[in-house]
């Protein structure tokens, strides 16, 4: 029963963790720092060592990639190595225009300017006229970026390639013919074979996952807003500007802001436990000795999820909808008086209608998932436990109260803090349920059920808005890291006790 | 199991041939194409965006356009159109998304010009004199400021009107008879005897307020009420008399108990259907459904008259002055795409297809409301007496007590009439909660915040 | 001896009543999780008529006063043009098993080299894996279009493809769980038997590994029926390029057209739902252990 109280004492001590953890955060970047410093110290040393150690071929690498490698006779790794390092100063060197921005080393300065050329047309007297492109400053963000990785790629291909011709080097040494570029593949089969697995996922979670984020993270600095349309206005770097505003200042992020997480944190709290206790009711009863066709009830409930959500959510929109049958029956059986405008979702006048509703029709779509694990949990609870407690003489009750819950509880913990993270940042309910509806007043963006999630989809999808959805996301994203770290240390601690037993 | 896999991707590869090679943008020229040798001009697409009600319209009229064409210059028209069916009322954004894939022609309503035109523009001013002409001699007067935007130090006119909307009063004919829905007040008696509400409103934004705030003197069809005047943001004003006593007026209506019903976008259609209300203002695009709610019942009018009562008397304005209802009358235009790779086609095509002609075709076709300012005498489909000719005509007569939306000079005029909380604090005056805004007083200051806002966006009140 | 048989069948009785109870809720909870599922398909059905036209939105009535199957013509047929559903169907259908396949191919890889291989940086991987995943996912759909306008790929299948199982290797926390539980032992006899890794990984790990690879093959596949946002900012205007989120989606929500077509909606609903449901279904053993094997490992 020590779970149940600390999921009570974690509510309260959260503020002095929090506090206790910036603490800590502070002594780790400054550590991180010096380990940085030192490593990168030692770094030289290696380097420098390699470089006089190595032999003249792999001296020559650092100039010409490959050098080394022709120097030992591995004529192919040696041309593959030439030909990037000449594709890259091709590339860099040439700057071709994609898009009217030019990829090269030109994307450094346009990284750091975002664009100067402001565009405009000019007419001619004749009906002639001239169209002068403005500078794209998101493409230049972008391809500046871009360029960065590709620097990055190439030191290391480049690095890769002195070390291939060092390690020839030291195979000479000791009497070992240089690898033949047969021998490379095959080892990539083998002993390298991390290499092989991991290679296509990293250059897809690369070019895909890391270079948008960054992406979006710079845009955070820069005032890339409906205002400032990329080929239309130029657009500029404004450091922490966007950040400071959410204190001071009177935008749509700083009077929105608090409101919005405080019923994003509530909702993610409420969400959770409803989902995790009732999945976990639900999972008991099916699984009572007396209930015949378990599959059958298992089934019922989990084609709610085989449904896609924007199918379930939208049917649950229209069935609480004014014209819909759920207040039609409300009005049949005299609950609601006939003509009454009472709005459950989007439009209701009292807010806290609409997130009750939310709440209840989350339960709806989260609770058989829950109900799935639990059930699969239950089927595995090691028998031993049960035989061990018969031995003791406990009565079936007990035995429940004591092993099965226990022991579910246990073992589902590590997904009940997942599942809060992930709740935290759960955007199809509200957004198919009310859309973030009702309105806040003021003219805001953020309505009385937006999450910040879905706040973050109007402001870059719809109002176009997108360093003040990049704030969000980061915010959000600094908000579910910490979350993440917090629980990540107590369930370390927490797999350390033996509560079990 | 492999084996499954097998097949199913071997099924799948077919299709994906199949479908991918089927071209991703489709022709819809007609079979009757034709294919006289242009020596150096490569078919190309034009791409147009309607809205999806009249997207087949505009379809076969693009290739009526071809055969006129031909007919005109003698030779083909060397390229293909492809009409997609975008929302107008999205479409300025989704250009602006990413221009290059946008659309070469496209409509939108006259208020996204400010933010089309910014920076560098991303859309192409007209040129060529004969669309300057026609843009100028068929369309109404009003419109003639508010498709003009500034662009390297010159005024040129951006959009090209080929529809126009206003909003007009939905009525249920079983309550309302023609004398009472000519004023609120004949309305209002008439939910009294039937016990009903009145009115019903789609939302309470800046939208719906605006039968009241943009009310003019019946007979000198004047009001004090500016709103960036001439695209200057400066020329806003609305702290004057007759505003106050409007919104007295409103204030009254509203809080009346047969008055005003608080709704919502979804809520009228369901008020009108239970006969709880037996009125509701709203545009074109309300028209299904206040159809479906009403059935043979619905009644078209043009927004009522109302009269200042003593209580309601301020300032200049004295008791008995009759006020006419207000609204605003905006109009759809063509835009077209700057660095179209069509462009020397283009304004001709626009010449086509805003013409009267194909406006009353429009017309017909689509029940496109036209901008010609004749239409209403010299087109024949006025004649015929049905519900959507009724529509139309009621709307036509709205203009004379109408202004189109101010908003398009500059984008931020948008924002600030609508999304800074002004139509909130106007809603407070109307609905009077608590008696906050009983007096004059009370409403003069609340609508010196209302200018605030509308002028710098910022709203100052405690 | 009384007192032995009234115990006995109080027991029996409060057993009786505790099923019973047990049955009850069971049957009450089942109606309400049915209820809206009830209500598209009696919607998908509904055939009602006001003055000759068909009724395609919300109605009032739970139960349809008339039944048929106008809104499957009107579906299929596509009058408009502009829905053209059977389009959508197979574009859903090709991106989701090309996601399939790329993606489990992905996914597998990082969680087996995450679970059985060592390497340098290992940790660190692990780490960045878990941070990357914590962003909200369509902060980077813009970013995301830039890239695609660059190499040209907007507005296409491959396009989606490409987003739906480019991040795939960042989700093999599941996966990763399933391997760990398989006993190192056995790789390592096959390595004194003189296999590689590669070997080891194809002949002896993923025969062992079927429900896994269903379970994220699975996920993979259903994916693409499932997203509204990502492919609505990649296919933009184009609707014959849809999938059939994305076209459902706006059907309900897209334009201003005042009434919206519900019923055609609740019709495209149950076609999609068939295929989707039955996969789910018939492979819901595997979707247990797959999400049990995330929980337990936590």
């Amino acid at each position: 029963m020590e779970h149940t109280e600390d999921r009570k004492n974690k509510k309260t001590s959260v503020i002095s963790r929090f506090l206790s953890f910036f603490q800590k955060i502070g002594n780790k970047i400054l550590k991180f720092f010096i380990n940085l410093y030192k490593s990168i110290i030692n770094g030289f040393k290696k380097f420098f060592a390699r470089f006089m150690d190595g032999s003249i071929g792999t001296k020559l690498s650092h100039l010409i990639m490959g050098a080394g490698n022709f120097y030992h006779k591995q004529f192919i790794k040696g041309f593959i190595y030439l030909a990037l390092q000449f594709g890259f100063f091709f590339l860099m060197i040439t700057s071709p225009t994609v898009n009217n921005t030019p990829i090269g080393f030109k994307s450094l300065g346009n990284l750091i300017t975002l664009g100067t050329e402001e565009g405009g047309i000019i007419f001619n007297p004749d009906f002639t006229f001239e169209i002068i492109p403005t500078d794209n400053s998101m493409l230049m963000l972008l391809f500046g970026v871009i360029v960065i990785g590709i620097i990055a790629v190439y030191i290391i291909a480049h690095n890769s390639s002195i070390k291939s011709s060092y390690k020839a080097d030291l195979d000479k040494r000791h009497n070992k013919k240089p690898t033949s570029f047969k021998q490379d593949i095959k080892s990539l089969l083998d002993e390298r074979f991390h290499v092989a697995l991991l290679t296509p996922a990293l250059i897809g979670i690369l070019v895909f996952t890391i270079l948008p984020t960054i992406f979006m993270i710079l845009i955070a600095f820069t005032n890339s807003d409906k205002e400032h349309v990329a080929g239309q206005q130029l657009i500029d770097w404004v450091g922490f500007l966007n950040f400071s505003n959410i204190f001071s200042g009177t935008g749509e992020i700083s009077r929105r802001f608090l409101p919005v997480l405080s019923w994003t944190l509530i909702w993610a709290f409420f969400a959770t436990f409803t989902n995790y206790i009732g999945g976990i009711l639900l999972a008991l009863l099916i699984n009572k000795k007396e209930v015949k066709f378990k599959k059958l009830w298992r089934t019922i409930f989990v084609i709610t999820i085989a449904l896609p959500q924007f199918v379930t959510l939208l049917a649950m929109r229209s069935l609480l909808m004014n014209q819909g049958p759920v207040h039609q029956m409300l009005i049949n059986i005299g609950i609601l008086a006939e003509g009454s405008t009472f709005e459950i979702l989007q439009f209701a006048s009292n807010p806290w209608t609409t997130r009750i509703a939310v709440i209840l029709i989350n339960v709806w779509i989260g609770v058989p998932y829950t109900m799935l694990m639990t059930s699969g949990i239950l089927m595995n609870v090691p028998s031993e436990l049960y035989e061990a407690a018969q031995i003791d003489g406990a009565t079936k009750r007990q035995a429940f109260f004591n092993i099965t819950i226990p022991y579910i509880v246990f073992v589902t913990t590590p997904y009940l803090i997942t599942s809060f993270i992930g709740n935290i940042t759960s955007f199809n309910v509200i957004f198919l349920l009310t859309g973030g509806l009702p309105r806040a007043g003021g003219g805001a963006i953020a309505g009385q059920t937006d999450l910040l999630v879905t706040w973050l989809y109007k402001l870059t999808i719809e109002q176009n808005d997108y360093n003040l959805g990049s704030v969000i996301a980061i915010l959000t994203f600094i908000i579910t890291a910490s979350a993440t770290l917090i629980s990540y240390r107590r369930s370390k601690s927490f797999k350390e006790e033996d509560a079990f037993q | 199991m492999k084996k499954l896999l097998l097949l199913l991707t071997l099924v799948v590869s077919v299709f994906a041939f199949v479908g991918c090679n089927k071209q991703t943008t489709e022709d819809i020229t007609t079979a009757n194409g034709t294919n006289a040798p242009t020596t150096t001009v490569e078919a190309g697409t034009i791409k147009v965006w309607v809205g999806a009600e009249s997207q087949a319209f505009y379809t076969q009229k693009l290739e009526d356009y071809k055969t006129y064409y031909q007919e005109q210059n003698g030779v083909a028209f060397p390229h293909n159109f492809l009409v997609e069916a975008v929302d107008t009322g999205s479409a300025a954004g989704i250009f602006l998304n990413d221009t290059e894939q946008g659309a070469d022609i496209f409509t939108a309503a006259h208020d996204n010009l400010g933010r089309l035109i910014a920076g560098s523009s991303a859309v192409m001013p007209v040129l060529t004199p004969a669309l300057q002409a026609q843009i100028q001699n068929d369309n109404p007067e009003m419109f003639q400021n508010v498709i003009k935007g500034s662009l390297s130090g010159q005024e040129f006119t951006f959009a090209v009107p080929y529809v126009a909307q206003s909003l007009v009063l939905y009525y249920n004919k079983a309550y309302i008879n023609e004398t009472q829905v000519q004023t609120w007040e004949g309305i209002l008696e008439a939910a009294t005897t039937a016990g009903k509400k009145a009115l019903a409103l789609s939302g309470t934004d800046g939208f719906n307020n605006s039968f009241i705030l943009l009310a003019r003197e019946d007979g000198t069809k004047e009001t004090s009420l500016r709103l960036y005047e001439d695209g200057v943001l400066e020329n806003t004003f609305g702290t004057g008399d007759d505003t106050i006593a409007k919104l007295k007026w409103g204030q009254d209506f509203f809080t009346h108990p047969n008055g005003v019903v608080s709704s919502s976008s979804t809520a009228w259609e369901v008020q009108l259907q239970t006969e709880s209300t037996i009125a509701f203002i709203g545009g074109a695009w309300h028209f299904d459904s206040a159809q479906d709610s009403l059935g043979n019942n619905l009644g078209i009018a043009v927004l009522p008259k109302f009269t200042i009562t003593e209580s309601q008397a301020y300032g200049d304005v004295e008791a008995g002055t009759v006020f006419q209802s207000g609204s605003f009358y905006d109009t759809k235009a063509f835009f077209m795409k700057k660095g179209s790779a069509y462009q020397e086609y283009l304004e001709d095509i626009l010449l086509y297809l805003t013409s009267k002609e194909v406006q009353e075709e429009s017309f017909e076709a689509a029940n496109n409301l036209p901008t010609y300012k004749n239409a209403l005498t010299e087109f024949e489909a006025f004649e015929e007496d049905t519900i959507e000719i009724q529509l139309a005509k009621m709307q036509l007569e709205m203009a004379e007590f109408s202004i189109p939306q101010p908003f398009g000079a500059s984008s931020k005029f948008n924002t600030y009439y609508y999304q800074k909380g002004a139509p909130d604090l106007i809603l407070e005056i109307l609905e009077n909660n608590g008696g906050n805004y009983s007096t004059f007083a009370e409403i003069l200051q609340q609508m010196q915040y209302v200018e605030t806002i509308w002028k710098t966006g910022v709203n100052e009140k405690p | 001896m009384i007192k032995k048989e009234k115990k006995f069948r109080s027991v029996k009785a409060s057993k009786l009543s505790s099923t019973i109870f047990s049955y009850i809720t069971l049957g009450i909870l089942s109606i309400i999780w049915l209820y809206p599922i009830l209500w598209i398909i009696l919607s998908a059905f509904r055939v009602e008529y006001r003055d000759g036209n068909l009724i395609t939105t919300v109605v009032g009535n739970y139960f349809p006063k008339g039944i048929g199957f106008e809104n499957f013509k009107l579906l299929f047929e596509n009058p408009t043009g502009n829905n053209p559903f059977i389009r959508w169907f197979t574009n859903t259908l090709i991106v989701s098993v090309f996601t399939f396949i790329l993606s489990t191919l992905f996914t597998l890889s990082v969680a087996y080299v995450m679970s059985k291989l060592r390497f340098p940086m290992r940790k660190k991987f692990l780490g960045i894996a878990i941070i990357l995943g914590l962003f909200p996912g369509f902060m980077s759909m813009i970013a995301i279009y830039y890239i695609l306008k660059a190499i040209s790929l907007t507005g296409t299948l491959y396009a989606l493809i490409l987003v739906y199982s480019a991040g795939a290797g960042l989700g093999f926390y599941v996966a990763k769980g399933f391997f760990d539980i398989i006993p190192n032992s056995l790789m390592e006899s096959a390595r004194l038997d003189g296999a590689t890794n590669s070997q080891i990984f194809t002949k002896i790990v993923l025969p062992l590994s079927k429900p896994i690879i269903i379970y994220t093959a699975l996920l993979a596949f259903i994916g693409p029926w499932m997203d509204f946002i990502f492919a609505k900012v990649i296919l933009g205007t184009n609707r014959q390029m849809y999938t059939v989120a994305v076209g459902l989606y706006e059907m309900m929500y897209g334009e201003q057209v005042s009434s919206s077509q519900f019923t055609v909606f609740a019709a495209g609903s149950v076609v999609v739902a068939i295929p989707i449901v039955t996969l789910f279904l018939s492979m819901q053993k595997y979707y247990v252990e797959g999400v049990t094997a995330g929980a337990v490992k936590g």
